[in-house]
């Protein structure tokens, strides 16, 4: 039913004691190099490096890694068919005039379009992965404090990322009790489970938000969680890392223009 | 399915972004508004996102086996208003792209702008039209939901035709072709997504009604005889 929460592995990763800014610049400058590049190869050798990095350092399971990727990369496959059938261009391998205004064609220059999109995405998801499983979000909050994000939107996010964990647990529950009284077995009952699963959990979460306010309550809640943020410090090596695979990205980027693989 | 990392040239990105931006400082003004008046609020809203984070974590019964799900920003959008909903539904997003690598950073702003801007206030204009009239509360909620779901996949056909124009017939035709990929697995589902939403209405009307009324989502003598219709 629900993906395991790469929160929990995050909890656990081999990178957990780094940073947390220096992961993150890892991950959201990663993100940034596959954006700007023009060519196919940058975004790989980015999604190289950073699944390297998520299997051999932060020490992730490969095949709960390899599972991340399906879900997208479906719907990859399905948008970039899409650009390279109506992209155009030089070259034209096959046509097919459908309407006078509206004709689908592969050519090389469409190919090439719709590899360097999917290369672009293999490497921004591999960036979004490093991020999610090597950075648990507890941390992210003290990061989020220190760039001086408006405390009222951190206040909801910690209070989301709670309400998120008692839901969960209530939700596989009672999914589990629907599957064992063969719940989901025809369409029909699927959407009446479905259903009842769904309005068990608003009010299951109404309740829950409503036991909140009566436990901060008395606790003399004014609006801010006094929560101890710790960051690991900066250290040498991590660093060193962080710039060499920067520069180094960017200079895959810079030296391999827009060259293109047909 | 949210537009994923990556996906999106960086100038749509930062379009999309633009385009998000005001929206999300609205609705930070109208959140500070409403809990400078009511602290109380600030609980349920979180209660609300991580509502909507399961919702939209959840696979519903789908007639084509594709992985889609409901955007479940419906009952937020009623409750708090569509700009209020897009400052909790920011958050989800995150949060979807950083626990369930759904979605992505880069393309955040696309994604809000999808489901958590366009998708509510289609919702809200459904609703605002509908709740004095004497239409039944279940079919408000099935249209509310139904709506919202099909113009957020609009909004997102929109965006990845603009950031791919076709070669011939440009934007439009590029938005007819992705339309299409996604028409044929959302216009059904949007429906499911309708009548399980109604149904999730129905239940709750059954056990707790105060809630409804609390939130001012439907006056008293609606919700009164949505009880004898059910009964």
């Amino acid at each position: 039913m629900f993906e395991e929460l790469l929160e929990d592995i995050a909890q656990k990763n081999g990178l957990r004691e780094v940073n947390t800014n220096l992961k993150l610049a890892t991950g959201l400058g990663a993100i940034l190099l596959c954006l700007l590049s023009s060519s196919y190869f940058p975004p790989l050798f980015i999604a190289l490096v950073l699944t390297g990095a998520i299997l051999f350092l932060a020490r992730v399971d490969p095949k709960t890694y390899a599972e991340l990727f399906i879900v997208p990369l479906w719907f990859a496959v399905m948008s970039v068919a899409g650009i390279i059938l109506i992209s155009g261009g030089q070259d034209i391998f096959w046509k097919w005039d459908i309407l006078p205004s509206f004709s689908l064609s592969i050519t090389r220059d469409s190919i090439n379009q719709g590899i360097f999109v999917f290369c672009r995405v293999l490497g921004g998801m591999s960036a979004l992965c490093f991020i999610s499983l090597t950075t648990p979000m507890t941390n992210i909050f003290t990061v989020l404090r220190q760039w001086r994000i408006p405390e009222i939107i951190i206040e909801l996010m910690m209070i989301i990322y709670r309400t998120i964990f008692i839901l969960m647990d209530q939700v596989v529950q009672i999914y589990t009790a629907q599957v064992m009284r063969l719940g989901y077995s025809t369409v029909k009952e699927s959407i009446h489970s479905c259903a009842t699963l769904c309005g068990a959990a608003f009010i299951a979460s109404w309740d829950a938000g409503e036991d909140l306010v009566q436990a901060m309550d008395a606790r003399c809640y004014t609006g801010k969680f006094a929560v101890l943020g710790e960051n690991r410090p900066v250290e040498r090596g991590p660093l060193l890392a962080l710039f060499a695979f920067l520069s180094l990205s960017a200079a895959v980027v810079i030296f391999s223009g827009n060259s293109t693989i047909i | 399915m949210h537009i994923m990392e990556g996906f999106l040239p960086l100038q749509w990105c930062i379009v999309w972004w633009i385009i998000a931006l005001p929206c999300l400082l609205l609705g930070l003004y109208q959140l500070k508004k409403v809990l400078a008046a009511d602290r109380e609020t600030l609980p349920l809203l979180g209660v609300t996102g991580g509502f909507i984070f399961i919702l939209s974590s959840l696979k519903l019964p789908s007639v084509t086996g594709s992985c889609s799900h409901p955007t479940g920003t419906g009952l937020s959008t009623i409750s708090f208003g569509p700009w209020i909903t897009s400052v909790v539904c920011a958050i989800v997003l995150l949060f979807q792209s950083l626990f369930l690598a759904h979605g992505g950073l880069s393309v955040l702003g696309a994604n809000i702008v999808s489901m958590g801007i366009v998708g509510p206030l289609v919702g809200y204009a459904v609703y605002r039209m509908l709740r004095d009239t004497s239409v039944n509360v279940y079919l408000t909620v099935f249209l509310v939901t139904a709506l919202a779901d099909m113009f957020t996949y609009v909004t997102t056909s929109l965006e990845l035709a603009l950031a791919y124009p076709a070669e011939t017939g440009g934007f439009v035709s590029s938005f007819v072709l992705f339309m299409g990929i996604f028409a044929v697995t959302q216009i059904p589902l949007a429906i499911v997504e309708g009548i399980v939403l109604a149904l999730v209405f129905k239940y709750i009307v059954a056990l707790k009604p105060d809630i409804l009324i609390r939130l001012k989502i439907f006056s008293e003598e609606k919700i009164n005889a949505a009880r004898d219709d059910a009964s």
